[in-house]
Formats: structure tokens, C-alpha cells, sequence
């Protein structure tokens, strides 16, 4: 019943850019959405996936565990972690939730700022506009420091 | 089968009036990879050491892979493999003739997995020992000991002369190692940020004493960093709250998260300006200024 796991690449990772466990989660959850991972597919046991990523256990055990408290994934005893039916609608939720996130700040900083409501609408029609509309998540996720 | 490969019992070790270790009571996960960590003279290699069968606990006891180090060295010693910077096989000549008089000790021998760690690390049968660099000849004892199918490593500073491209392979090599289930590594080393990403649990010691220990993650997440301004130069006595460095009226501080409560900071004393991201190195800095009395301005307040 279980596919082989799958190959995951999820690129290096960098102490850098933030906690390792959540640049797993991250890189997981964008496989999950762009489809590479689809619902049912098995994911590479925590030994397997800390030796391709050069990080320890525990990162990668905090990263699985992370993903299926989100529901993101779910593990079988002795079977290993699987993508979840619905981990792409999850993830994809996430995503939606944290862009409104951001816009909150944004609304915060312009406020405090005295930033008017008009000029704050114009200045997201101006940034709007300086990005192409049907840009790809993967790249700017992938170009961002 | 016990869940720790190693277990230290209230172990001290006393060396006359000149250094003593412990008390110490530390046990290492099977299937993990513990980083010990201290400044020079701490006491690590004598922690160490005694695992190998060098030097007796002065009292306590040590039990290694289920068994006693008293009773069962030759046992233990079958299924642990031991790296440190004090082997010499300059004796005999080139590293194959080493190579071939090691291997014949132990029948967990891997013969494919020799070679290759002699092609990963760039050290060749034919070269002359003494005419390795400090580096290579460690990285001769690593080929030693991984080669092996042995249950536990116990390395002693393994990065002792290895650039970061070897740092990055050796550590490559630990976590294949730690593919096979139930595979223990006991390391130390001063590469604090090696080992933040690739062990699980870490010990800190200094003079002898363990300041903390435990998962890594949790370790690094239960220390916070905070910088705040000192709006009244009175001495603080928050405990659990230590000071790492002061610039004029401007401090770093340090918070056990476990003995202090989150709003411990809101004191008349100071006002804090921001959280700083703590790292395993400034969290190691921090522990061994605070168990060296500190330096600072305010009467140091010990964590432990």
C-alpha cells in the first residue's frame, strides 16, 4: 500500500535563513502546493532526509511533527509520514492566511506612518502593478533573502 | 535494551588537588548524536577517556551500551569505535600498512566502505603518515573508526585541523552513519555551529561541572537573548536572569526560560529593547561567563 518514499529536493538549507526545522516545513509545504507531492505519497524517513539535508534527527523529526500538527501530513507506525488528502487545500489555506497577515502589518506600519487609506490603497495598486500578475510563487519564495 | 548508550552515574574523578570532575550524572540517547561541549581543561576528554577504558571513576559508575566499564571493556570496546587527536600511527609508515594492521582487529571491518572514505577524504594507502598534515591524520583515525560497523562513536575533538569543506564531510559521514537504527555518536568538539545543526542533544561543561544539557532544539529555545537599557543602576537579582555584556547603559541578558516567568523583565531596573536570536555559541559564551563569576557590573545571578 505504501509507494517507495518519495525523492524530496528541497535545496540546501542555510542556518541563515532562520530556524532549520522550519525551512524543512516551508520547502515541504511548497512541494505540497506546487503538486510535486501529492496526497497519499510517502515522505523519506527522518534518517533518510537529515543525511540528504546535512541536519540532525531532531530537525527533521520538529520539522514532520510540525507538519502534521497542520495537518499538512500524517505518520503510520512502522509505515512512515504521508502526504495528506487534503495537505495541498491546508497548505494552501496557510498561504492565503499568511498573505493577509502581512497585509495587516503592512496596514499597521502605513497607519502609524500617517499613511491615508487612499494613499495606501494607491501604493498597493503601484506595487501591484510593478510585479507581473500571474507570478509564480516558486521563484519569489526562491529569490527572497 | 535501555534507551541510553551511555550512562554516567554521579561519576567523579579526582586527579590529587589539581582538577576534579563531576559530580556527573549524564545519560546519551541510543540513536542520537550528543554533542559534549566546554572550554579547554572542562574535563571532556577525562569524561571521555574513562568510556575507553582510560582511567577509573574515583566514584560512580559508567555504563556504556548496556554494560559496565569495569566488567565489560573488551564487550564494549567490540561495538564502540573512538577517534581523538592523541593517535600516532606514524609507526607504521604509510596509512595502508595502518590500515591493514587495524582492520584485522575487528570483524565488523568494512573493506568497500574503507576504501571509499579513503576516496572522500583525499588520503591515499601509500602516503607516508608522518608526512600528513595535522588534519589528514585525523582524518586517517576517522577512516579508522568509520569504517567499522560499530553500535557507538565516541569522537574526541574530531575537527580538531580539518578545514570546513572536511568539517562538512565528516559530518556528512555522521549522519550516514546514523542511518542504521539505533546507532549512537558521542562528539566533542569547539565547532559549536557544526554541531547546533547536526546534533540532537548537547551538554555543557566547564571546570568539571555540567552547566546544562539536552535536546538541542529545546536547549537553544529555552535560553532568550534580550538587550534592554539600564534606567536605574541598581544591582539585579532576578534568578535565571544573567547579564552577558554591558556597553554603557546598554546590557545583553540572558533568561532561563525555565526559572523565569515571561514578564520577569518588567522590573523598574531596566526597560528591554528588543530579543536577540541566540545561537548555540552565545549561549555557550553566556553559561561559561556565568559560571566563571562573570565579568559584568551587576553581581552575576547563576542560572543553575
Amino acid at each position: 500500500m505504501t509507494d517507495a518514499p518519495t525523492n524530496l529536493h528541497l535545496g540546501p538549507l542555510s542556518p541563515a535563513s532562520g530556524p532549520l526545522y522550519q525551512q524543512i516545513v516551508d520547502g515541504i509545504k511548497r512541494e505540497v502546493l506546487a503538486d510535486r507531492l501529492t496526497a497519499g505519497s510517502a515522505l523519506p524517513s527522518y534518517r533518510v532526509l537529515a543525511e540528504q539535508l546535512l541536519v540532525s534527527l531532531i530537525t527533521v523529526k520538529r520539522a514532520y511533527e510540525e507538519l502534521e500538527r497542520e495537518g499538512i501530513t500524517f505518520s503510520r507506525q512502522g509505515l512512515g509520514t504521508f502526504v495528506a488528502a487534503r495537505g495541498n487545500d491546508r497548505t494552501r489555506a496557510d498561504r492565503r492566511a499568511a498573505a493577509r497577515g502581512a497585509l495587516r502589518s503592512a496596514i499597521h506600519a502605513a497607519r502609524q506612518a500617517g499613511v491615508t487609506d487612499r494613499e495606501l490603497i494607491q501604493m498597493l495598486r503601484d506595487e501591484l502593478k510593478s510585479q507581473p500578475a500571474e507570478s509564480n510563487h516558486e521563484h519569489i519564495r526562491g529569490s527572497a533573502p | 535494551m535501555s534507551a541510553s548508550a551511555i550512562e554516567f552515574q554521579g561519576v567523579r574523578k579526582s586527579f590529587g588537588l589539581a582538577f576534579s570532575l563531576g559530580s556527573l550524572t549524564l545519560s546519551v540517547p541510543r540513536g542520537s548524536i550528543y554533542a559534549l561541549i566546554g572550554p579547554n581543561g572542562a574535563g571532556k576528554s577525562t569524561a571521555l577517556n574513562m568510556l575507553m577504558g582510560m582511567g577509573e571513576p574515583t566514584l560512580g559508575s559508567i555504563r556504556v551500551l548496556d554494560r559496565d566499564i569495569r566488567h565489560d571493556e573488551v564487550e564494549i570496546k567490540r561495538r564502540t569505535a573512538y577517534v581523538s587527536p592523541d593517535m600516532d600511527y606514524r609507526a607504521w609508515g604509510t596509512v595502508g600498512r595502518a590500515i591493514d594492521f587495524i582492520r584485522g582487529f575487528y570483524p565488523d571491518w568494512n573493506a568497500a566502505r574503507c576504501e571509499e572514505l579513503q576516496f572522500i577524504f583525499g588520503v591515499h594507502r601509500d602516503a607516508r603518515v608522518s608526512a600528513l598534515s595535522f588534519g589528514a591524520r585525523m582524518k586517517l583515525a576517522l577512516i579508522l573508526a568509520l569504517s567499522r560497523d560499530a553500535e557507538l562513536l565516541v569522537l574526541d575533538e574530531p575537527t580538531l585541523g580539518l578545514d570546513a569543506i572536511a568539517r562538512r564531510q565528516l559530518f556528512a559521514e555522521l549522519l550516514k552513519f546514523m542511518t542504521g537504527e539505533s546507532r549512537t555518536i558521542l562528539i566533542s568538539s569547539h565547532q559549536l555551529t557544526d554541531l547546533e545543526r547536526f546534533a540532537d542533544h548537547a551538554a555543557i561543561v566547564s571546570q568539571g561541572k555540567l552547566l546544562t544539557c539536552g535536546r538541542m532544539d529545546e536547549l537553544v529555545d529555552r535560553y532568550r537573548q534580550f538587550d534592554a537599557r539600564i534606567l536605574r543602576d541598581t544591582p539585579l537579582s532576578v534568578p535565571g536572569v544573567s547579564v552577558i555584556d554591558r556597553q554603557g547603559d546598554r546590557v545583553r541578558l540572558l533568561v532561563d526560560g525555565d526559572l523565569v516567568a515571561a514578564d520577569a523583565l518588567q522590573i523598574p531596573q531596566i526597560e528591554v529593547l528588543a530579543q536577540v536570536p541566540l545561537t548555540l555559541e552565545d549561549l555557550f559564551l553566556a553559561l561559561i561567563k556565568g559560571a566563571n563569576g562573570g565579568s559584568g557590573w551587576w553581581p552575576q545571578m547563576s542560572a543553575a
